[in-house]
């Protein structure tokens, strides 16, 4: 009896000490603007399914560690009958333990248990003697603690199977059991063993596409996050959310080129901040300075990150606060002023992409003519090196029968706009762009660059803009996959997954196959496919001259050169010209080409037999003549 | 400190001009504009100043209906308020007409400092500052490179030809007309977009207007091929050819 009172006595004052601290932080949850989503609701069952249950995230990128994480994770699930059960028995509501169906769960507990043990043991070593650079200087004491009482938990489970539930020792082992539990109650909200109770939702709430950052409400007068109210919903719940795993920080091309950025940093910067109430304070104030310009968006963080939180929201809609003040860098305003005056990031007038459209003998689209609408985009207008890479990939569409046109006119997408967090200037360019879109009555766009096809094929169905969007590496694996090209050699190469394409749209088959295919044998990077490491060109990073650290650029560069591939091929604008200077000032003799163009080589090889003779620079074929 | 900015609103680079059927302006109706470079940089040196010196900057522009987009453009950027000389006769308006009807609205206002790009990039006459400045009765100087205040007076730098430059101290109230490139822009923030919805636009009537000059012809340059076959010996069709090339051709001295 005595001892029923106890327990009940212990219960309410660890559960209340629980209900606070949680209400803290939900109270700031709940104040904060936005609606949650929950667009897509099979793709996000799946995704919890895949991410939580399954833990799939947590083992793709840390195998070891992240499969003895679901070890306890699982071990956790398993138990929450078992506990439930206990705790009606000390409450003395209820006592389940003698049935039969109870005895047979605690001996399947058994494998669960030892799984369990071992898992968090592996976890404990690793955290205080391996101790990884993602994981922190110092040992944090607390998650030692929380190591041990799993340990103990798990321990005292075990030992029930042999001591006499009446006896002294059992009494013991019980109370220990069910103490270490109340403890536990009380630290996890102040902790980052609160992603225990939160991830699940903020899996489920995480946008399906990676890196969507809604559009700016103008009429309501929304200028992005200027300070700390301004951040969502999910923001504040992905900001009590971080396991601080580290996982962001190591993948960030910024973190691991020497800059201050740090994406976990950001969000345990906006926790603290919150935690101290200070909702008033300015972002430039609430993390370091600089930060917020040196993300490249390449999405690294927010698709690593297990427990299902946006940094990308989180950075641009801080930028977005900036520079709806005017607080943007020199040399994102010099951007903007072209975009405002010229409709292009270079500030050029659009003579040059008259006459690349002559010079290449592109029709006007007409969709009663046309089955695709290529859209050249700045780079295509503009830029020596991508027209020719586009040369190419008109040659193939010829080839194979395609009927494509292009717009009389174009204005830049919006990408570095709406990426360095200019929403004004995005959107102005953007319902242009759509304007013209709709009036050419096109359903098929096909784009050469990543960026544009994250734009269109994305941004720009916030608008109700719904025509297909196609990355050229994907139409031309496709039309392709009949022809037979003549191929005798066989050359090494290495390819760079663009963040926009192989992150973002997950294109990493097609542009491989299409390598493999024409006689590439494609030499993998460290950082590939889905997790490439960016080329620094992103977020509007491409027009900054004065990178702190090493260049991001030389890093990849390295990384491409250790394949022992003689030939990059890329299959993004921007990419190639970071990676082309980063070449430049290495001092390598590294090839680089489009992809479109090392297929086309190969094409025009294949259809003239007379340059049937084996060249071992065929992939740098230069353009056919217009 | 009160600065006044005048902007004017130009054809964009980007359009394709044509010649209308008189021959003696351009077909503007389908056209797009913009806000005339060297003036925006007249508009960022006088934020730049009030930043410095506090006050307030005045945007005014003379010309037909669709010029209070580029005085929006102005708001938006942080001019406080807008004068707005609305008249068609101001289409293709020569230097003296616009200078008067800029005067017209500025007369009363008493600026300390008035700004103008150094000239359009359209007509390019670089001559509606210098006569604005004659009809207020005020001091001028011309391709201002740099602007300094203090105590009540003025210090300006002016760029000569051949790489020269020059300061000069002058009294206020002045015109000074800018030259391009010598300040960092600024763009056009959300924020100052919104506010300058709320900003006030004065419409001003335009004064008599008397145009000094007439455009009597405006053509694209004509592309002439002359082939002329010089006979004779050799050595007298060489010096035959460079004296042409010399005289007449003038492209060798
Ligand atoms: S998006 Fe990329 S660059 Fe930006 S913080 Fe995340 S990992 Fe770092
Ligand atoms: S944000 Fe995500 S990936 Fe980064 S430390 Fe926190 S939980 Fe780990």
């Amino acid at each position: 009896m005595i001892e029923t009172l106890i327990f009940w006595a212990l219960c309410l004052g660890f559960a209340a000490s629980f209900v606070v601290q949680v209400w803290r932080r939900l109270r700031l949850v709940a104040r904060a603007p936005g609606r949650l989503g929950f667009d897509r609701p099979a793709l996000r069952v799946r995704r919890f399914l895949r991410d939580v249950v399954f833990q799939s995230r947590t083992i793709a990128g840390r195998p070891l560690a992240g499969f003895a994480h679901a070890l306890v994770f699982w071990g956790f699930v398993a138990f929450a009958g078992y506990s439930s059960t206990e705790f009606l028995y000390g409450l003395g509501l209820a006592d389940l333990r003698r049935t039969p169906f109870f005895e047979a769960y605690a001996v399947a507990l058994v494998p669960f248990a030892t799984a369990c043990l071992v898992g968090i043991l592996y976890l404990l070593v690793r955290r205080v003697f391996a101790r990884p650079a993602g994981l922190g200087d110092h040992v944090s004491m607390e998650s030692v603690v929380i190591a041990i009482f799993i340990a103990a938990l798990m321990i005292t489970f075990l030992l029930r199977f042999g001591l006499a539930d009446g006896s002294v020792a059992g009494r013991v082992n019980w109370w220990t059991h069910m103490l270490v539990i109340l403890a536990f109650l009380a630290l996890i909200p102040a902790s980052k063993h609160l992603h225990l109770v939160l991830s699940p939702f903020t899996v489920l709430l995480k946008s399906p596409v990676l890196g969507t950052v809604p559009n700016l409400d103008f009429e309501k007068e929304e200028v992005g996050t200027e300070t700390l109210k301004d951040l969502s919903r999910k923001q504040v719940l992905d900001a009590f959310t971080c396991v601080e795993c580290g996982r962001c920080q190591d993948n960030c091309p910024a973190f691991g080129s020497g800059k201050v950025l740090n994406p976990k940093k950001l969000i345990l910067d906006s926790q603290d901040a919150l935690l101290e109430g200070a909702l008033d304070r300015r972002v430039v104030e609430v993390y370091d300075e600089g930060v917020l310009w040196q993300c490249t968006t390449c999405g690294a963080c927010e698709s690593q990150c297990p427990v299902g939180i946006e940094h990308l929201p989180l950075i641009i809609g801080a930028r977005r606060g900036l520079v709806s003040n005017g607080e943007a860098p020199d040399y994102l305003g010099n951007v903007y002023n072209q975009l405002e005056r010229r409709g292009n990031i270079w500030g050029l007038t659009y003579e040059a992409r008259q006459k690349f459209i002559e010079s290449a003998g592109l029709e006007i689209f007409d969709a009663a003519k046309h089955e695709y609408l290529v859209w050249l985009g700045c780079a295509g207008a503009f830029e020596a090196d991508f027209q020719k890479a586009l040369r190419a990939l008109f040659d193939i569409l010829r080839a194979c029968g395609v009927r494509f046109g292009v717009l009389a006119r174009e204005r830049c997408t919006g990408d570095v706009a709406k990426r360095s967090g200019n929403e004004y200037m995005f959107q102005e360019l953007a319902t242009q762009n759509i304007e013209d879109f709709r009036a050419s009555g096109v359903t098929k766009i096909l784009t050469s660059c990543p960026h544009c096809l994250k734009t269109i094929g994305d941004d720009y169905r916030r608008f109700g803009f719904d025509a297909d969007v196609v990355h050229s590496s994907v139409l031309v694996a496709e039309i392709t996959r009949g022809l037979e090209p003549n191929v005798a050699t066989v050359e090494p190469v290495t390819f760079h997954d663009p963040c926009y394409l192989g992150r973002y749209a997950g294109h990493v088959d097609e542009p491989r196959e299409l390598l493999e295919r024409f006689g590439g044998s494609v030499r993998e990077p460290d950082r590939t496919r889905t997790n490439p490491f960016c080329c620094g060109a992103g977020g509007g990073l491409l027009f900054e001259e004065k990178e702190e650290g090493t260049r991001i650029s030389d890093v990849r560069f390295k990384q491409l050169q250790a394949t022992g591939a003689g030939t990059v091929v890329t299959a993004c604008p921007f990419c190639s010209i970071m990676l082309k200077g980063a070449q430049a000032s290495a001092q390598a003799d590294t090839e680089f080409v489009d992809l479109m163009a090392f297929v086309n080589g190969r094409l025009q090889k294949a259809a003239d037999p007379s340059a049937g003779a084996p060249s071992a620079s065929a992939g740098a074929a230069p353009p056919a003549a217009p | 400190m009160k600065i006044a900015v005048c902007v004017k609103q130009v054809v964009s680079r980007e359009w394709q001009l044509r010649v209308d059927e008189s021959n003696t302006w351009i077909r503007d109706q389908d056209a797009s504009y913009e806000l005339n470079e060297p003036d925006a940089y007249a508009l960022e040196e006088a934020l730049r100043l009030k930043e410095r010196h506090g006050g307030e900057v005045v945007v005014c522009s003379a010309g037909p209906a669709r010029v209070s987009q580029v005085v929006r453009e102005a708001l938006a950027r942080g001019a406080d308020r807008a004068l707005l000389v609305e008249d068609d006769r101001l289409v293709g308006a020569d230097a003296f007409a616009t200078a008067s009807a800029l005067a017209a609205a500025l007369k009363d206002e008493r600026c300390d400092l008035v700004l103008t790009g150094l000239q359009s990039d359209d007509s390019g006459f670089a001559q509606t500052g210098v006569v604005l400045a004659e009809t207020l009765g005020l001091p001028h100087a011309t391709i201002i490179m740099e602007v300094q205040v203090a105590d009540g007076a003025l210090r300006v730098k002016r760029e000569l030809e051949g790489g020269w430059f020059q300061w000069i101290a002058m009294p206020m109230p002045a015109v000074l007309t800018i030259q391009s490139g010598i300040n960092q822009l600024r763009y056009a923030t959300l924020k100052g977009i919104m506010a300058a919805k709320k900003k006030d636009v004065k419409k001003v009537a335009a004064p008599d207007l008397a145009p000094q000059h007439e455009i009597v012809r405006l053509y694209f340059p004509e592309k002439a091929k002359a082939t002329r076959l010089i006979d004779g010996a050799p050595a007298d069709a060489a010096k035959e050819l460079v004296r042409l090339l010399r005289d007449e051709a003038r492209v060798i001295s």
